[in-house]
């Protein structure tokens, strides 16, 4: 058994473990029980941490195999993965979203008790997330990515005595197991059609309606879970109402594990990868209009952060379409660069509202009008300076991070060759612009006056939620100035998911400019 | 005649999937959901049998519609532990009416 294995059997292991933990009558003056399983949290993603690097380390000490994408294959029994460069990718998001965010609940956000759950299912749905990324066949794929939906959902579903909480809980359980259930009718036809459910092997004819009809399935039931537009609906319901830790990790990890987990479905499927890139790029286009207009209109900062997440994602679909289409290595390094840095924004934005929240005296946990944030600026510069660098960097300014994965995106679209894609890129970009119609306001708020007061009855940030807004903030200020760094993750990671499509000798790799600032202006 | 009974399998498939979309979109009772929600699982166990009978699979197909009604139980369990605690909190199963409670604005919650 491969070290990498641990990477997976950790988190689920010690889940359970961590909510016994939490439950036995340990009395202990120092500490309370909730916080022994939160260290305990720790140091399982420690121990996932060091696992990550000896995997890292196998991954990158493999001979080069040219037509193959290089992966460690594992063996548990009748289980087998494969962690290839696409896995570490997904598995390093889920664990930076998922330790800072339990990091940042070692103050008690937690409105009521349970922490022990609320950490014990973090965990659980970390591990079921990397299983996700590593799964060798199309059924164990959709086996982790059920074990996501439905650890995620006691996430959601944690303060079930509120009903707003309970409404979002129910709409993100019912549209999320159609949409998983659509999935496996998928996962059927290819079974029916073809005999073989290897994620590996390109299936020869990819153009039957048979398999067609299950990549259309695949997109529309992973769809659900990436907020694909017509099917966003839970999406803004779970942002708003769910603790402020679930929807840090949901906008930064679990939405996008859909995203990953339609793509790796869709690999076998490789034959038609032009079919795939299209209708990738009409679902990119229709979720970032739709996501700019419905957040134009929003009170909330949690809900309207909500909205900006599906236009983002439409940002990331439009990348990997183009990748997709045109078998372009250097999109799909653009769209997985976008979503590494979306993640560490959407991550910040929520945590400091969480924050803003806690030094507010209110339940961290409730929906952010956006008269709170009044005089944020004058109370807590941490809170204010974190958050107003996210939305900056959502909006798309330089020199920050999420400017630079922008414009590598449109510079992907434009290159594609094809006048579709480069008329989309370009609404893309007009579409950036009405975007700052629904960010700007909210800094302006933050920098507002508000009564001495109000201002004088807030509490400091405590230092366990600072360590994580300050690492999250240096991050989006490195990755906007050094993207490159960004590239040790998504390279093998885009490499990694086009070869899965085949033809791995056939890829191109544009060089982007885009590097770094300077060279944009050269 | 085998072809008849995939013919016939492939048909289950579809009616069962029917079903259960036309009592997602017109029920509003969280139990009755449910049960969609159920008919449906059961519409891809049946698919995936159907699909593995026909591509000679079988014992596959077999391991995997086990797991999958595993699967499907859990989400039965945790939708039933949701429809308990919504009738505890809010007195009634209809979904409609939780929505519309829920559509106080914002501003009424986290008050202060």
């Amino acid at each position: 058994m491969n070290a990498a294995a641990w990477l997976i059997s950790l988190p689920l292991a010690s889940s359970p473990l961590i909510y016994l933990v939490g439950r036995l009558p340990l009395e202990s003056r120092r500490a309370a029980r909730w916080q022994i399983a939160w260290a305990l949290s720790l140091a399982v993603l420690a121990g996932m941490w060091a696992v990550f690097a000896a995997a890292a380390r196998d991954l990158a000490a493999l001979p080069a195999a040219p037509a193959a994408v290089p992966a460690l294959t594992v063996e548990v029994g009748a289980l087998s993965l494969r962690i290839n460069g696409l896995s570490l990718f997904t598995a390093a998001l889920v664990l930076g979203i998922s330790t800072l965010t339990v990091i940042f609940s070692g103050v008690g956000v937690l409105g009521k008790g349970g922490a022990e759950k609320y950490f014990a299912m973090i965990l659980a749905t970390s591990g079921a997330m990397i299983g996700m990324a590593c799964a060798a066949d199309l059924f164990n794929l959709w086996l982790w990515f059920e074990a996501m939906m439905i650890a995620s959902l006691m996430l959601v579903a944690f303060a079930y005595d509120r009903p707003a909480a309970l409404d979002a809980a129910i709409k993100y359980l019912v549209q999320n197991v159609v949409g998983s259930l659509l999935a496996l009718m998928g996962i059927a036809l290819v079974l029916g059609s073809a005999g073989s459910l290897r994620l590996d092997a390109v299936l020869d004819e990819a153009a039957s309606p048979a398999l067609l009809a299950a990549g259309a399935l695949f997109i529309l039931g992973f769809g659900v879970k990436c907020a694909l537009v017509p099917l966003h609906t839970w999406l803004p319901d779970v942002y708003t109402h769910a603790p402020i830790g679930t929807a840090a990790l949901f906008s930064g990890a679990i939405t996008v594990s859909g995203l990953i987990a339609m793509l790796r479905a869709l690999a076998p499927l490789g034959g038609a990868a032009e079919v795939w890139g299209s209708l990738l790029l009409g679902f990119g286009g229709l979720n970032i209009v739709a996501g700019n207009l419905l957040a134009l209109r929003q009170k909330e900062l949690r809900r309207l952060l909500a909205y900006s997440s599906i236009s983002h994602i439409g940002f990331m679909l439009l990348a990997l379409g183009v990748a997709l289409y045109s078998h372009e290595t250097a999109a799909a390094q653009a769209g997985l660069f976008h979503l590494i840095n979306h993640s560490v924004m959407k991550a910040l934005a929520f945590l400091t509202i969480g924050g803003g929240l806690y030094s507010l005296g209110m339940d961290a946990d409730r929906p952010m009008p956006f008269r709170h944030l009044r005089g944020l600026g004058r109370s807590s510069p941490l809170a204010a300076l974190a958050l107003t660098l996210a939305i900056l960097s959502l909006a798309g300014l330089p020199p920050l991070a999420g400017f630079i994965s922008k414009w590598q995106v449109f510079e992907a679209g434009m290159a594609s060759g094809s006048q579709a894609a480069g008329a989309l890129t370009l609404f893309a970009a007009l579409n950036t612009l009405l975007s700052l119609a629904y960010y700007l306001p909210v800094v302006m708020l933050l920098f507002a006056d508000a009564p001495a007061d109000r201002i004088a009855m807030r509490r400091p940030l405590p230092r366990l939620m600072q360590i994580p807004l300050l690492l999250l903030l240096a991050l989006i200020l490195l990755f906007g100035i050094l993207p490159d760094l960004a590239r040790l993750l998504t390279d093998p990671a885009s490499t990694a998911l086009l070869g899965g499509f085949g033809g791995m000798d056939t890829l191109t790799n544009l060089n982007l400019n885009g590097g770094s600032l300077w060279q944009i202006f050269y | 005649m085998i072809i008849d009974m995939y013919a016939a399998g492939i048909a289950a498939v579809f009616g069962l999937l029917g079903i259960g979309l036309y009592g997602l979109m017109t029920l509003r009772n969280l139990i009755k959901v449910i049960l969609s929600l159920q008919i449906i699982g059961k519409a891809a166990v049946l698919a995936v049998v159907v699909a593995g009978s026909i591509s000679g699979e079988i014992a596959v197909a077999q391991s995997m519609a086990a797991s999958v009604i595993v699967a499907d139980t859990l989400v039965a369990v945790i939708g039933l532990a949701l429809a308990v605690q919504m009738q505890r909190c809010h007195g009634s199963l209809d979904l409609r009416t939780l929505s519309m409670k829920f559509h106080t604005p914002p501003e009424a919650e986290n008050g202060g």
